[in-house]
This record gives C-alpha cells, structure tokens and sequence, in this order.
C-alpha cells in the first residue's frame, strides 16, 4: 500500500512538473513575439506533444531566432526574430527538414 | 520453409497496413523511437511476466522482472542509433523450493534507417528499416552466450489524432557462434502492431492522453544441438494489449496489459500469464 502511494505521488509530482514547464515555454514565446518579427509557418508531420522539442530546438540554434513555438494540432511554427537581425527563411525550412517534418508554406 | 513462409506474410501485412488507413503506437517495442536529429530520447520501464500451468507434477512458477533501459539518439534525420540495457530479476518456485536471480541480459545496439517518410496535412506515412545487434554481456543466468543480429521493418502511420504502428523483426540467435555448450539457440520472429487514439487534454495542445491496442505475436524456434532440436524449447504466443500513454510536453508515462490470448509450448514449458509494463520516455 505504501509503495502504490509512494507511486502515485512520483507520477503526480511528475506531471505538475511536466505541466509546469509547458505553460512556462508559452508564456515566453507569447511575451516575446510582442517585442520582436514573428513568423508563421507551415509544418507537416508532427503528430504528438513531444515533436514540438525537436523542432523547437534546431530552429532556436538559428542566429536571429529569439522564441520558436510548435503546435503539433495546427500544424505550425511560431518563429520570433530577434529585432536588427535577419532571418533566412531557407535556414528555418532546412531546420524543419533536420526535425524529420515537412515545411510548408510560410503563413505570416 | 516456415520461417520463410511467415517473413512472407509479415511482408502482406506490411503492405496491407501502409495500404490502410489503420493506425498505432507501440509501447512494448523500441523501434518506434525516433528522435530529431541530435535529439535524445530515454525510455525506462518495468515489465512484469509470470509464467506457471506447470504440466510436469513439479509445480513450477516463475515470476520475472525486468527493467530496461534505452537510450535512442538521432544521429542524421534519417538515422537513429539506440542502446537498450535491461536488469532482471527471477523468482522461481519449484516442488516447495524457490530461488531467486537478479543480473544483466546481454547489450543490444539497433540502427534505424528511414527509407521513406511522407508528411502532408492529411496524414503521414513512414517506413525504416532496421539492424539490431545483441552482444552477449550480460550475466550467466540471463545471457543467450551468443551473438545475435535482429534485422527488421517499421511502418508508422499518423493521420489527425489516430496513430498506427507496424514492426517486424527478425532475431537470428547464435548467427556467428554457439554457446558454451554448442547449442545454438532457436530464432524469434516478432510481429507487432499497435493503435492509438489521442485525447487532447487543455488547450495548449501540450497534454495528450492516448488509449493504446497492441497485438504482439512471437515464433521462437526450437534450440539446436548437433543438428537436432532441443526438447522442451521453442513456442509461439499472441499477446493482446491495452493501456495508455500520457504525454506532457516531452515527457511520456506509458503502462500496458499483456494479455497472452493464445499460445503453443513445444514441449513441457510453463504457460505464459499474464504481464505488464509501466514506463516513461523522456525527450530532449
């Protein structure tokens, strides 16, 4: 009995933080994308929660891109530009190719 | 002959599922781990398998738990090097008398290359193949004591919040040498399918809850000893099993219920009961 409420309590605990984290990443990318050049694109092949990082995390090693954000159920990228630096659309499309996705066409 | 007949039919039903519109996500098998270019994935899990029916009057029992460990990284976009360690545990009860074991299965290293993969805004369709190789490291109790190569074939297809998974593999037990006692053990084909549906959880489209089937059916061959099989080796089995799988950002907690619903002992072996799996994957 001890070990299934000691289970619980690790899951549970787990989840806030997992929880947490996400709602942590939104509001930077939000907040950022108000001061900065935000672009929308197109993405195809994402299928589940846990392809936002991948993609997230080799377009953030671009230079110039302050915040990127996925959405796996609209199919889309958040890019935020960092203001007086410019960004190569093809860098973001070669990004999205790394991440095992399909770009495509830019929204915004 | 029956090897080859059923590789045959693995290739049907690999041709039959990227054909349909049918979909999965396994829980049970690792080949489905597919991490960005240099991304990482951990999976770690507990499985539970308990085997008795004793056919002798011996009254064998035996309870097994192993806890794999998986490392998966994404070395290209189209390659995915992976490492699985797993420690296990033995519990065995015969005629009054019980033991227990605790020790390593051998290291297996796979490689998984994307052949295909098409992504558009309808669905998405994928198929690698892979090669997997078991090093036989792990200790006296729970080692094979040979090299084994697993080659195999994994299909995914995602279309809106339905997921479907198809692997096939091979394991060719013993393919360079035999062991210690020159016996050189049975081959195992594995055939696995899994469905899953996912429920959105909140707005943020960063919780997911996915209710999962999979149908897993192994064929292990018969050991052979100077040309002959070994008795009381080899059997098939059919495992139906649900579960879930809880994903929160980059963090997935998964359990499963195997269900053996058929099976064939070649010999006097205990039944498979039924078994479970509790895990998680981390990604980053």
């Amino acid at each position: 009995m001890t070990r299934c409420t000691a289970l619980f309590l690790t899951l549970s605990a787990l989840l806030v933080c997992g929880t947490g984290c996400a709602v942590t990443d939104q509001d930077v990318t939000s907040e950022s994308a108000q001061n900065s050049d935000t672009r929308v694109y197109e993405v195809f092949g994402m299928d589940c929660p846990g392809c936002h990082g991948g993609v997230e995390k080799l377009v953030k090693k671009i230079p110039g891109v302050q915040q990127a954000e996925a959405n796996w159920q609209k199919k889309q990228l958040v890019v935020a530009v960092r203001p007086g630096t410019e960004l190569n659309d093809e860098e973001v499309y070669d990004a999205i190719r790394r991440a095992n996705f399909t770009a495509g066409k830019r929204i915004k | 002959m029956r090897t080859l007949l059923l590789l045959s039919l693995a290739a049907l039903v690999v041709l039959a599922v990227a054909s349909s519109n049918a979909i999965a996500a396994g829980i049970s098998v690792d080949a489905g781990l597919t991490p960005a270019e240099d991304r990482w994935i951990l999976r770690s899990q507990v499985r539970y398998m308990r085997r008795n029916n004793d056919p002798t009057p011996m009254d064998r029992r035996m309870n097994m738990y192993a806890f794999p460990a998986v490392v998966a990284y994404g070395l290209r976009p189209d390659f995915t090097l992976m490492v699985r360690q797993v420690v296990k545990h033995m519990d065995m009860s015969m005629a009054g008398s019980r033991s227990r074991t605790t020790g390593l299965d051998d290291l297996f290293i796979l490689g998984k290359y994307k052949l295909y993969r098409r992504n558009t805004p309808q669905y998405t369709f994928g198929i690698a193949t892979t090669l997997g190789l078991e090093i036989p490291t792990g200790t006296n109790s729970f080692s094979s004591g040979t090299w084994d190569a697993q080659p195999g074939l994994y299909t995914s297809w995602r279309s809106g919040p339905w997921a479907a998974d198809f692997n096939v593999a091979y394991s060719w037990n013993g393919f360079a040498d035999r062991d210690e006692s020159g016996v050189n053990p049975g081959d195992e084909l594995s055939l696995d399918w899994a469905l899953a549906y996912q429920l959105s959880i909140g707005d943020n489209a960063r919780v997911t809850l996915a209710p999962v089937l999979e149908l897993s059916y192994r064929n292990i061959s018969s050991d052979r000893q100077g040309g002959l099989d070994v008795a009381n080796t080899g059997e098939s089995v059919l495992y139906l099993s649900p579960g879930a799988k809880l994903t929160v950002s980059s963090f997935i907690l998964e359990a499963l219920l195997q269900i053996p619903v058929w099976q064939d002992q070649q010999g006097l072996q205990l039944d498979r009961n039924l078994g479970f799996i509790l895990g998680s994957r981390y990604m980053f």
